[in-house]
Order: C-alpha cells, then sequence, then structure tokens
C-alpha cells in the first residue's frame, strides 16, 4: 500500500501520514498528540471534510499533533494526499 | 507606508500565524530561500490556505514567489493568486525588463481567470544581479504593476564577487543607483534584510543610512527588527512641529497670494513644503 506524509512535529504543526485503504473500507482516522483529548472530534470533522472535498476515498489517517490550527491541519492533510496521489 | 515588510517561511505555520502581530507594516510570505526543494509542494499549499482563511489584520501581504528560471514559480502564482488576501507578488532575481514582462502577463491570465479586477496584484521585484541593478529603471517602468524594487543582499554579493563588510561598501554603489532608479520611476526603493539579527546597533547604523539615500523602508527578517527600523524612519517630534509650522506658513503665504515665505530664517518654497509634507505622512498625520 502507498503512504505519504505532509507536516513537521514542530510547534503548531502536525505531520500527517496517509495510507491507501483496500477498495471500500472508507478513512480511518486515528489522532495522538497535544490537542487529541481536547479538539478531536473538531480536527476529524476537518480531516473529512477535506478528503471530501479533494474527492479522496478509502484511506488510513494518522495524525500526530502538536498544536496545529484547522487551517494548518486541512493544509497537510491537502499537500499529503496530492502528494499520495502523485500530484504536484 | 512600507517601512518594514517582515519575511515569514512559508512551511512554518507558527510564523504564518502569528507573524503579522509583531506590527510590521507588511508580511512577505516566502516560498523561496526559506523554503527546501522537497518542501515547496506543502508550504505553497499551506500559504495559499493562509492567503484564503488566514489573519494579518491591515499588513500589506506578498508572497515571494521562487524566480522565473525555476519549476515552480507557475504553481506559486496559480495556488496563490485566486486567494483574497493577496496584495502583491515579491519576485526574486528580476535582472531585466522582461521578467516583469513575464509576470505581468502571467497574473494578467490568472487575474482574468479569478474574476480579479486587471493590474490589481502588485509586484515588489528583488534586484539580485549587477544586470538587475545596471537596469533598475528598466525594470522600475516595465509594468504599472510594479509597486517597489530592492536589491539584493548576498546575491548580489556574489555576483559582484565580494564580501560582507561591516559598513556595506560593496553595496553602496547599487543602494545610490537603485533609488535613483526607484524615485525617477516612481515605485518605492526599499533596502535588503540585515542579516546579523541581534547587532541592533548595526541595524540602527545601516537603517539610519539608507533613509538618508532616500529608501522608503527595509526588509526584516526578525520581530526584534521592527521596532529599530521603525524608530528611524518615524520623524521625530521636533521634526513634525518643524514640519507643521512649514506647512501652515506655506498656506498663510498662499492666500495672500505670496509663493515663498520665510520660517525660522529659512526659506520656504515648493521643495520644503514637499519633504514636510513628507514628514507629516510617515508621522500618520497626512494622508
Amino acid at each position: 500500500m502507498k503512504t505519504s506524509q505532509a507536516g513537521t512535529l514542530e510547534s503548531m504543526d502536525c505531520l500527517v501520514t496517509l495510507e491507501e485503504a483496500p477498495s471500500g473500507a472508507g478513512v480511518s482516522i486515528e489522532i495522538t498528540g497535544a490537542s487529541a483529548a481536547r479538539f478531536k472530534s473538531a480536527m476529524e470533522k476537518k480531516i473529512t471534510e477535506t478528503l471530501a472535498a479533494l474527492e479522496a476515498k478509502d484511506l488510513k489517517v494518522t495524525v500526530q499533533d502538536n498544536g496545529a490550527l484547522d487551517i494548518v491541519l486541512g493544509a497537510r492533510v491537502e499537500a499529503a494526499y496530492k502528494r499520495l496521489k502523485g500530484a504536484k | 507606508m512600507r517601512r518594514t515588510m517582515l519575511y515569514l517561511p512559508g512551511n512554518n505555520p507558527n510564523m504564518l500565524t502569528r507573524g503579522w502581530l509583531f506590527g510590521s507594516d507588511g508580511v512577505i510570505l516566502d516560498l523561496e530561500d526559506a523554503v527546501a526543494m522537497s518542501e515547496k509542494d506543502t508550504a505553497r499549499i499551506l500559504v495559499s490556505r493562509f492567503l484564503e482563511q488566514g489573519e494579518f489584520g491591515d499588513r500589506e501581504v506578498t508572497v515571494r514567489i521562487n524566480g522565473v528560471d525555476t519549476e515552480y514559480w507557475r504553481d506559486d502564482l496559480a495556488a496563490i493568486v485566486p486567494m483574497k488576501r493577496l496584495d502583491g507578488v515579491r519576485a526574486p532575481k528580476v535582472d531585466g525588463p522582461e521578467t516583469v514582462k513575464i509576470l505581468d502577463e502571467e497574473l494578467s491570465i490568472l487575474e482574468d481567470k479569478n474574476g480579479i479586477p486587471q493590474g490589481k496584484l502588485k509586484l515588489f521585484c528583488l534586484l539580485e544581479t549587477a544586470k538587475g541593478i545596471w537596469n533598475a529603471y528598466d525594470i522600475a517602468t516595465a509594468s504599472p504593476r510594479v509597486a517597489a524594487i530592492i536589491p539584493g543582499g548576498e546575491d548580489l554579493r556574489a555576483d559582484l564577487r565580494t564580501e560582507r563588510s561591516d559598513d556595506g561598501t560593496e553595496l553602496e554603489w547599487a543602494r545610490r543607483m537603485l533609488v535613483f532608479a526607484a524615485r525617477a520611476a516612481g515605485v518605492d526603493p526599499l533596502d535588503t534584510v540585515y542579516s546579523r539579527v541581534t547587532d541592533d546597533a548595526g541595524l540602527r547604523r545601516e537603517t539610519e543610512f539608507i533613509k538618508q539615500l532616500g529608501f522608503a523602508g527595509k526588509s526584516v527578517i526578525h520581530p526584534n527588527q521592527i521596532a529599530i527600523v521603525h524608530d528611524v524612519f518615524n520623524p521625530t517630534e521636533a521634526e513634525i512641529a518643524k514640519a507643521q509650522k512649514i506647512i501652515a506658513a506655506a498656506k498663510e503665504a498662499a492666500e495672500r497670494g505670496q509663493g515663498a515665505v520665510s520660517v525660522d530664517g529659512k526659506m520656504v518654497d515648493v521643495p520644503v513644503v514637499k519633504r514636510a509634507e513628507y514628514t507629516l505622512i510617515r508621522a500618520g498625520l497626512l494622508a
């Protein structure tokens, strides 16, 4: 299975890892780090929305968070997905 | 006013989030030298999202794109131009009017495509080679988009086959040339960065020098540099009081039908009034 990453573990950033999942498996999300306990559902919503806008399906998403804002999380997910697809 | 424009690394969420809070007149989101080759794609996405949704107060927001001699610049522009918070593009390694024309054309195409008024996005040209400095006036007049020209620091030194000195002798002629070209073209001359970020006295000395040459401001790379540059560029209370006196005297003279008057024993004529007005503009007392 192909994987890709985007982001860093620096302050206010996050490291997003995407892994292709079998067809029909849907999107699974695992979040660890600074904001995981308090903002997990909001972060999951942002990830889901970002992937939906990119028409992405069947992925395992892992986020190591170090206080990333919503906007940063979305940008990192988008970058990781574009890397996974080999797009520019 | 463009007294200070603060560089913010384009792949650093911390600086992109907080950078504008340090009080510079403008921010430069950097996709060029501050970003590793392997991270150009992620920085481009991050910067475009910040331009779309991020907060920058009333700062002038520009993005330093990659040079037109790289494979990145078209993608940079395509990602940032549609975003509402972009005021202009800082273009590196502009060494002639043809570089401006290439960028101008691409910006026009993208503005059209995205429903942005033609010419809204300004160009801030970095002149980083001897050729660029030599062509400064032609660059500054190559498009109405050009808002400022800026000498390079390290790249220009390398091109001149020289080294950095404490007093910047090696860049002195380039700076003078650039101010003349910019003023003749009606664009802002903005100075290069001062890279010794802990040398406050050195920064102050250099800023006083470039202000005296006629520069309108200076790029900065650390928040601590902002207050020093502003302090040098902001008029003193005595300068403001004198400028107000000159403007009042000139106004009174005009009402009496006189061309020139004397203030504190010195003749006040049109150039003196212009300088006084510029002082009040820098003090934020005149639009």
